[in-house]
């Protein structure tokens, strides 16, 4: 411990235990059992005890609860836990009887203060830490802390009672690591007495009545296989499946969302999938009794498995799928149902799923235990053949069910799509139609006559989850393929979404997503060059449509479409089509009013989609003969405008943006005399209040450097890399286009900014610039001039704080030396320490408390 | 048993972090998704994972409800959002929607700022978490599905600040967020009506305080920054972008006004004139003296107050500086109090509460040597005051609001242990209500009243329909039928549809009332002259005179029997249907005035 601190704990430890000076803010405590913690993990406890008694003092009040605060007696019991962790200072605290104190009957348990879920909590808390050894273990047998912890586990805190299940978890896997020396027993009444306790506890809650018990119990079970993978987790799995096994008995299946997840970790477990231990049957088995919103998680989990049984997968499979085979078999039953005439629905639902085998499509099913997952029909997703068929009614009880139901299982099969373990192969096909189906249900373009397809038109009618939930999953579904007719109907349905006046805000933005996915996804033709005749006739029609979003009176809209503008045109922006289309639509034009908008986010979007249009030669307006490129020209003064004016960062930064990429790029408008632009940018990016706009200046600056001199590391034969033994007249011409541009002046001042990014970017930059022209500076041996002096006098002020006047002209050669004397590596190291550490030390933490304990009350929390 | 339950993440039994997990009709809402500035990892959010553990967030929330701007309250959104994974609804008020986004944006570049925090929310992460938002009006019902509704009322505070009902069938919870219940400079009082909600959630930062007077403060405010400037002194005024600096700003705007001063004041990062939009934008939300005068003058086009650049700060002379962030803990307001800090003639006024591990957590403990950066000591010579603007309601103000919404239990959040158990004793004796203050994690169930939906029949609407009445929601009134359950549901009907529907048939229901006349006449001639005198009496009436000698008048029978003891009285046994209630009563009445004495 820093000697500082060591000083000032003695008088910290005094205002701790005087119940009469409260701590000020409750954040101290944490933050001082952090500092504690990480003495104690990098050192010695029992030394830290000996050295500071005050600690040990400090334990005492413990004894008198009634009398310390809630959190300062929380606080304490977790020290002692932290501090006891180590065996040789447990043991010291033991031979003072301070622990059983502090942890059993004597101790805050059962008294007043036992009523505060934070006591509870410091408690549970104090004796995860301490059980790390064997001596701890016996201290909990004698304390009967864990009958303790037992009944904790139905705590009124969440925090307690999830922490007390995880304590048992940690005493039970510290109780077997004694005898796991070789095999494990294979009778849990062999196991030492504490786990046998605890196995004991866990046996009885499986057998409970109350469903929360039971609970309980799956959740110290769950915890328990996800983070414990020794040899006798399996043979506990063995010893407490018939219990598990016996919850699916009940009707309705208790816990049935800790049951999930229990199964699910035994059978991510490895030491267990060597061997199935009838886990796959009891799998199965849950499968088929849980409620379908309850079995699709399980269903999503058993098809994550890395090793599974294949009739297994199936089974899970059909699960999942249930309620869109339900929603698809609803409504084909409808003719002139959108879709229905596809190729993927033409056997109706039994397309879904397994892929439209033969066999599929009859209905027939065959055995789902044998053969390939894809082409077997799981038993109860289609009608007629399971024992158990599946209605529609069953599915969709009620609206929020079935919308419930509906985003689960689109999300589910959403997340399932991109692992390399999904179903193989995947029904691209049927799933499309499924999505396109939801989506057209859902804006009431789906006429169905069955009674079924009507309930669920009525259920899903306008219905923005649902539709936010498919138009996500349509937008993974892009990464494959489906026939072309349904690719038809994925982009109809878009453009529908994106053309109705009902959508909403949130829908359209995931439409804009879908579309760009379906987009980006749309194969080149063989002779490549240009888009896909069918996405380019899509983008034809959706290009009207976009002008209708930008003027739309809502910010996230007109924000979106911009987003989507400047993608597309990122994308397709040299393709003649597209091009054609766009030169053709008011889009440009709208996008360059948009640079005005009120919404700053807007305007930050509309400068992005400009800069992009800009950089693909799309936003001219045929310009008048004699003055070529002059609409490019008052683009470029119009977000330098921007960036002098526009009262908001964001803008201001895709500016920064922007001009970075026009650098980059070697944009015509740039490129006509780079040195002017640089020049008028850095200028006002120097003076910018936003950081963020600085450190972009930087970054600019940077760019330009590179260019000018290459890259680091490149071997660019065109730059002008001063070479080893250049003469000082090259180096020196080297470095006067950056005189010019006022970049010193920018780059030198940034060092000593009071953003510490700025700094860290200027830093880089000076260092970058060092390493070009150490050559030079070895050769000149001179620091000095009237140059080097003033400059270095400005570098003072700036670091003293002072603002000043702009350094004016600058020579090479002073750059160069003052480049050299600098600890730029030193300042580099200062930098990368976060800028409140000072305040943030432990040093810091002890004096604020102590100053702080004498003023309480003048300055209370409030809000901030 | 319905039932609703209350589960705080943060603000239970502390302040900062709001996040409370409410679940009220099968729907669970989560109200409020703040952070706590005092930590700078993963503790400064609410512990999430407690609500990932029933599944996916957003099929486990219907919801999110913002009650204001301030960071403790929504800067864990994005996280949340964006980072944490829910993509369902947030509601919030237009003012909270426009300002939230400053306020996280200034939050995030000062995360970055101080640390270079990699893991933190982005821009583009705040841009799309506040796509998710949909804006209320105050007073707007918003159906957030087909059951939950949600409703804004106005909570003073800060700009934009609202209380929200949250309500799924006849169930209701009103959470407060924070509030203020008297009206300072630029807003007004919060008010809500007599909505009587099962669970009023309150928050109760002053449970204990009576507040002084918010005159008293802000004159002592002005008169330190006067002497200060008067002494030649630069006053510094950390604050946060928006919210608090506002009201100084109008605060020190109309004195310099008033005292014809000419120190300059700054305000910096331009923030005053993005400020001044939305409150000129959302003036409706301010109090009622700024809307009265905006036609003249507009409160936020302050004409002393300017633009602040750096450079200003070497400036000779007295100034004030309004600077952020409010805490002394980075940038702007930071760098100008070193430079500041070792001159006895300037000040520092902290408007506002400090986290421990910043440089304003420190002065304001009265700690004058700081350690900088580099080992370096910054002696502090200037002068520092608290003075605290926070607008809350203290407690005659919390016990008023729970007067004005009349709820059967109240649930306190947002404040300190201790004090919330004076507070809760308070409101259990004075209201006779229940009150709850659980601390984070800790649920409070509470069981509600079933609410069962019925369904009313067409005739039984028409037909009160062609009583001339118009429905009206203010005069709630009653109407009769039977009602009906079939197919577990429950319809009123009229009782001659309840009948057919049902199968049943009508049950004639007769009362019978004795009426003792004296007459020592044989029962006949008492019926004769009952009839007599009631065919006098009802002329617009059917009175008949039956042969076996009773008596009907309409659906009325009326019989004379002897007295079993005494001859000299005779007994009228009187029976009507209960469609004829009235004449029977009125018959009744009248056989008990005894019959003329010529009557035959």
């Amino acid at each position: 411990m820093d000697p500082e601190c060591s000083q000032l704990l003695p008088a910290l430890c005094a205002v701790l235990a005087d119940p009469r000076q409260p701590v000020a803010d409750d954040t101290c405590l944490e933050k001082l059992l952090d500092w504690f913690k990480t003495i104690a993990d990098a050192g010695s406890s029992l030394l830290l005890l000996q050295e500071n008694p005050c600690l040990v003092t400090l334990l005492c009040p413990v004894l008198k609860p009634q009398d310390l605060s809630p959190r300062v007696l929380a606080f304490l019991l977790r020290l002692a836990g932290i501090l006891a962790a180590q065996e040789d200072c447990f043991q010291h605290l033991q031979q003072g009887d301070l622990l059983p104190r502090l942890f059993g009957e004597a101790g805050p348990l059962g008294g007043a203060a036992w009523t505060a879920p934070t006591v509870r909590s410091g408690w549970i808390q104090g004796l995860c830490s301490l059980t790390q050894h064997p001596s701890a273990l016996c201290f909990l047998a004698h304390s009967g802390a864990v009958d303790t912890i037992f009944s904790l586990q139905g705590d009124s805190s969440l925090f307690v009672a999830s922490a007390a299940g995880q304590l048992l978890v940690h005493i039970l896997g510290l109780s077997m690591q004694a005898p796991a020396e070789g095999h494990p027993s294979l009778q849990p009444a062999h196991w030492p007495a504490c786990a046998q306790k605890i196995v004991g506890h866990i046996e009885e809650s499986l057998r409970a009545t109350a469903t929360p018990q039971v609970t309980q119990a799956l959740n110290v079970l769950t915890t328990m296989f996800s983070h414990c993978h020794d040899p006798w987790t399996q043979v506990l799995w063995v010893h407490l499946s018939p219990l598990v096994a016996c919850l699916l008995e009940k009707d309705p299946v208790p816990a049935a969302h800790s049951l999930v997840d229990l199964l699910l970790s035994v059978a991510r477990s490895p030491v267990l999938s060597s061997s199935s231990c009838g886990l796959w049957d009891t799998l199965a088995q849950t499968l088929s009794r849980l409620r379908a919103s309850q079995a699709g998680p399980l269903a999503l989990g058993i098809l994550k498995l890395q090793e599974c049984p294949k009739a297994l997968r199936a089974q899970a499979f059909a699960v999942l799928l249930q309620p869109l085979t339900c929603v698809l078999e609803a409504t084909t039953q409808a003719p002139g149902l959108p879709g229905s005439s596809g190729p993927g629905l033409q056997c109706g639902v039994a397309a879904i799923g397994p892929v439209a085998s033969s066999e599929a499509c009859a209905g027939r099913g065959g055995d789902p235990t044998d053969g390939e997952l894809p082409l077997a029909w799981p038993p109860g997703s289609v009608g007629g053949t399971a024992d158990a068929p599946l209605t529609a009614g069953m599915l969709l009880p009620s609206k929020a069910a079935c919308v419930g139901l509906l985003c689960q299982t689109l999300a589910h099969l959403e997340l399932l799509q991109p692992l390399p373990q999904r179903p193989s192969p995947w029904p691209w096909a049927p799933l499309l139609s499924a999505a396109v189906t939801i989506l057209r249900l859902c804006n009431g373009s789906a006429t169905p006559t069955s009674d079924t397809g009507t309930h669920l038109c009525a259920f899903l009618a306008g219905c923005v989850r649902v539709q936010r939930a498919a138009l996500d999953f349509l937008g993974t579904l892009s990464q494959g393929t489906g026939p072309q007719e349904l690719v038809t109907q994925v982009f109809a349905i878009l453009l529908e979404y994106l053309t109705s006046p009902d959508s909403s805000p949130t829908v359209l933005k995931k439409a804009f997503q879908a579309t760009l996915q379906w987009l980006q996804s749309s194969p080149k033709p063989s002779g490549g060059g240009d888009l896909e005749p069918h996405a380019q006739l899509f983008l034809r029609e959706l290009l009207p449509v976009l002008p209708k979003r930008l003027c739309s009176p809502c910010w996230d809209v007109r924000d979106s479409g911009l987003e989507f503008l400047t993608q597309t045109v990122r994308r397709w922006g040299g393709q003649a089509g597209f091009r054609h289309a766009l030169l053709a639509s008011e889009v440009p034009e709208l996008t360059e009013q948009l640079l005005r908008d009120p919404e700053s986010y807007v305007r930050a979007s509309a400068v992005a989609a400009m800069g992009q249009l800009s950089s693909r030669g799309l936003h001219i307006i045929p310009a008048s003969p004699g003055h070529p490129g002059a609409q490019q020209k008052s683009l470029l003064e119009e977000l330098l405008h921007i960036l002098s004016t526009d009262s908001e960062g964001f803008p201001r930064r895709a500016v920064m943006q922007v001009f970075t990429q026009w650098l980059r790029d070697s944009h015509a408008d740039v490129a006509a005399d780079t040195e002017h632009f640089v020049a008028r940018v850095l200028r006002v990016a120097s003076q910018d209040l936003d950081w963020e706009v600085r450190a972009q200046g930087l970054e600019l600056a940077l760019v330009f450097l590179e260019q000018t001199l290459g890259q680091p590391s490149s071997s660019c034969p065109y730059a002008m890399t001063p070479p080893a033994a250049a003469p000082p007249s090259l180096v020196a011409q080297a470095l006067q286009p950056f005189c010019r541009v006022q970049l010193f002046d920018f780059a030198f001042r940034a060092l000593f900014d009071c953003d510490r990014p700025v700094a860290q970017k200027s830093c880089d930059l000076l260092l970058f610039l060092r390493a070009k022209t150490a050559s030079y500076s070895d050769q000149q041996g001179s620091s000095s001039g009237p140059d080097v002096a003033s400059l270095e006098a400005a570098l003072q002020r700036w670091q003293a704080g002072d603002q000043g006047q702009p350094l004016g002209d600058l020579e090479p050669e002073a750059v160069v030396a003052v480049l050299r004397s600098l600890d730029l590596e030193g300042l580099r190291g200062a930098l990368a320490e976060s800028s409140d550490h000072a305040e943030q030390s432990p040093l810091s933490l002890l004096q604020d408390m102590l100053a702080t304990a004498g003023i309480l009350g003048e300055n209370e929390a409030d809000c901030y | 048993m319905p039932e609703i339950r209350v589960t705080p993440l943060g603000a239970g039994q502390d302040v900062g972090r709001s996040c409370i997990l409410v679940s009220i009709g099968g729907k669970n809402v989560m109200l409020d998704c703040g952070m706590h500035m005092g930590f700078n990892d993963d503790r400064r959010f609410p512990d999430f994972s407690y609500i990932t553990r029933n599944g996916r967030l957003t099929d486990f929330l219907d919801c999110v409800i913002i009650s204001h701007f301030h960071l403790d309250h929504c800067g864990a959104l994005p996280y949340f959002s964006e980072m944490v994974g829910y993509d369902g609804p947030i509601y919030m008020t237009h003012p909270t929607q426009a300002i939230c986004p400053i306020l996280l944006e200034d939050y995030r570049k000062i995360a970055v700022d101080k640390k270079g925090e990699a893991n933190f929310f982005t821009s583009q992460m705040i841009k799309d978490c506040m796509k998710k938002v949909v804006a209320v009006h105050l007073h707007q019902t918003v159906q957030v599905d087909d059951e939950l509704e949600i409703k804004a009322y106005y909570a003073g505070h800060v700009l934009g600040a609202a209380m929200f009902q949250i309500k799924v069938g006849s169930e209701s919870v009103v959470y407060t967020g924070d509030y203020n219940m008297t009206p300072d400079r630029h807003l007004g009082a919060a008010w809500i009506d007599k909505c009587r909600p099962n669970l009023l959630i309150t928050e109760s930062t002053y449970a204990t305080t009576i507040r002084d007077s918010k005159r008293c403060r802000e004159r002592d405010f002005l008169k330190k920054v006067h002497e200060a400037v008067e002494r030649g002194g630069k006053v510094l005024i950390p604050v946060f972008a928006l919210g608090r600096a506002q009201e100084l700003c109008i605060l020190l705007e109309t004195f310099w006004e008033r005292m014809n001063l000419k120190a300059p004041i700054y305000f910096s990062t331009g923030l005053t004139e993005k400020a001044n939009h939305y409150y000129k934008l959302f003036i409706t939300w301010t109090n009622q003296k700024i809307r009265k005068t905006f036609v003249q003058r507009n409160m936020f086009e302050f004409k002393h107050i300017k633009a602040f650049d750096r450079a200003f700060a070497d400036n000779p002379g007295p100034m004030v500086v309004f600077a952020t962030p409010g805490m002394l803990h980075a940038g702007q307001s930071l760098q100008i109090f070193r430079k500041w800090a070792g001159n006895e003639k300037n000040m520092v006024i902290m408007p506002g509460y400090c986290v421990q591990g910043t440089v304003g957590h420190k002065i304001l403990s009265g700690q004058r040597k700081l350690e900088m950066e580099g080992r370096q000591v910054l002696e502090v010579k200037m002068q520092v005051e608290y003075m605290s603007f926070s607008a809350h309601a203290d407690a005659k103000g919390i016990m008023q609001l729970v007067g004005q919404a009349e709820p059967e239990n109240v649930l306190l959040v947002h404040g300190e242990a201790k004090k919330m158990e004076f507070l809760k004793q308070k409101i259990e004796q004075e209201f006779r209500v229940n009150c709850y203050m659980p601390a984070n994690g800790e649920t409070v169930t509470l069981p509600t009243s079933p609410s069962i939906p019925v369904g009313i029949s067409l005739g039984l609407l028409k037909r009160e329909m062609a009583q001339g009445l118009l429905p009206d929601a203010k005069k709630p009134r009653l109407l009769h039928g039977t009602l009906i359950m079939k197919d577990s549901n429950f319809r009123l009907v009229s009782s001659e549809q309840a009948l057919k529907e049902l199968g049943l048939a009508e049950h004639q229901l007769r009362f019978t009332c004795r009426v003792h006349l004296h007459d020592p006449r044989k029962e006949q001639e008492t019926a004769l002259r009952v009839y007599s005198h009631l065919k006098s009496v009802l002329k617009d009436h059917c009175v008949q005179h039956l042969p076996d000698g009773s008596v009907t008048v309409e659906s009325i029978l009326i019989q004379a029997a002897a007295h079993s003891e005494d001859p000299g009285t005779k007994v009228l046994l009187v029976s009507w249907t209960y469609q004829d209630e009235e004449l029977g009563s009125y018959l009744t009445s009248l056989l008990k005035k005894g019959l003329p004495q010529g009557a035959t």
